[in-house]
């Protein structure tokens, strides 16, 4: 007896849609992953292509890697400076 | 993974909007509540699964039979995806689960508890059992803050909507047909109008975890109102009775306000002591005997 494994699940829709996560599901192999995840998520063809991966293959990073650039003002521009100016520019002002 | 020093700090990030992941280190007390919701869940989607499966020979031609074919997959696909994301949380395995189901140690929805006897009795479930069910699916789906269910529950709730538009043909058919046919959903009606109201439960207790957890959005009492608001007006209009001496509408307000309600056949079922339990489980168990070949077959489970 093989034990399941999780795998995480991904759907393309259509044409230039990227691949979405769905869910998840339990399976021996990824031939079944593959099989069971036509048979839970795609019942009604709600994707014409499916990905799955082993969770235990997913590499992660959590918000304790990802919080810093958070904080990177100037790496954005608002444009509200420049905006501005324009603003009164064309107000004459 | 996350951490949270205490359940203040755990309290917080949901308030915020937080959604929590299979491998996150959430507290234990989330984690088995949370638990008993889903596996509750899966079992009901499991007998439900069993019950259509019964009639499909029974159905009334081939698209009422494919119909019924693909609800029953819908409700047996629910039933998996949810058993996976309860056995991830690492309180019990899948087999326990099943084991406990069948052993009758754990619980599933009052309606199940119940004998559909005629065709009619399955168009009652589909237009008022799926329909409550599905209210109260959606309400946990609104804020549900355990990812890997709210990731499932958009799909059953997708799903459950095909089956409740299914259900209003099929009574708009009977209740557009013969004498006969509306008198059969007459008595359906009486028999599982009670049962859906009650699948809301019992009013919710003050302190209700689920709720201050944000695995419900919605008190139970609250969902159950707003159910009665939408199926008696729907039900009147297809020209039925709805089974309640004491149904009046508030003259102010023009709410529809029920009897008091009994609460002894609901709690009968959390003991599966319903009127149809013994031999619903009894199915359920043969089903799970004659089904072994096929998860060895898959290398899943023995």
């Amino acid at each position: 007896m093989t034990a399941s494994q999780i795998y995480e699940v991904f759907l393309k829709a259509d044409g230039k849609s990227e691949f979405r996560h769905v869910g998840a599901l339990g399976a021996a192999d990824n031939e079944m992953a593959l099989l069971l995840a036509r048979e839970c998520y795609c019942r009604r063809a709600e994707g014409e292509q499916i990905w799955v991966v082993r969770r235990d293959d997913i590499s992660s990073a959590d918000s304790s890697e990802t919080a810093p650039n958070r904080n990177k003002s100037h790496r954005h521009n608002d444009g509200k400076l420049v905006a501005e100016h324009r603003r009164q520019l064309r107000e004459g002002s | 993974m996350r951490t949270w020093d205490d359940l203040d700090e755990f309290q917080a990030f949901l308030d915020d909007g937080g959604m929590v992941e299979a491998d996150d280190d959430m507290p234990e007390e989330y984690r088995h509540e949370v638990f008993r919701f889903i596996e509750f869940h899966a079992n009901s989607e499991l007998m439900g699964g069993l019950t259509e499966r019964d009639w499909i020979p029974h159905s009334p031609g081939l698209r009422l039979k494919q119909i019924f074919l693909a609800k029953t997959q819908d409700e047996i696909g629910h039933a998996h995806l949810l058993y996976m994301v309860a056995a991830d949380m690492g309180v019990k395995t899948r087999d326990e689960m099943m084991n406990d189901l069948l052993a009758g140690e754990t619980r599933f929805h009052n309606v199940f508890h119940y004998r559909a006897e005629t065709w009619a009795d399955q168009i009652a479930i589909a237009f008022l059992v799926d329909a409550a069910a599905f209210a109260s699916q959606r309400a946990v789906f609104a804020k549900c803050t355990y990812g890997p269910y709210k990731r499932i529950l958009r799909r059953i709730v997708g799903e459950e909507g095909f089956h409740m538009r299914h259900g209003e043909e099929m009574l708009l058919k009977m209740a557009s047909g013969s004498q006969v046919q509306r008198d059969l959903f007459q008595a359906a009606l009486e028999r599982w109008w009670w049962p859906a109201v009650q699948l809301f439960g019992p009013d919710s207790p003050p302190d209700d975890p689920l709720l201050k957890w944000y695995i419900k959005s919605e008190r139970n009492e609250v969902l159950r109102h707003a159910y009665v608001q939408k199926y008696v007006p729907l039900l009147q209009g297809y020209g039925f009775t709805v089974p309640d001496d004491g149904l009046r509408q508030d003259p102010d307000t023009g709410e529809w306000m029920m009897s008091e309600i009994d609460w002894a056949p609901l709690k009968a079922t959390f003991s599966n002591a319903g009127p149809d339990s013994a031999r619903r489980l009894a199915n359920a168990v043969r089903n799970h005997a004659e089904s072994a070949w096929f998860r060895e077959s898959i290398g899943v489970s023995a």
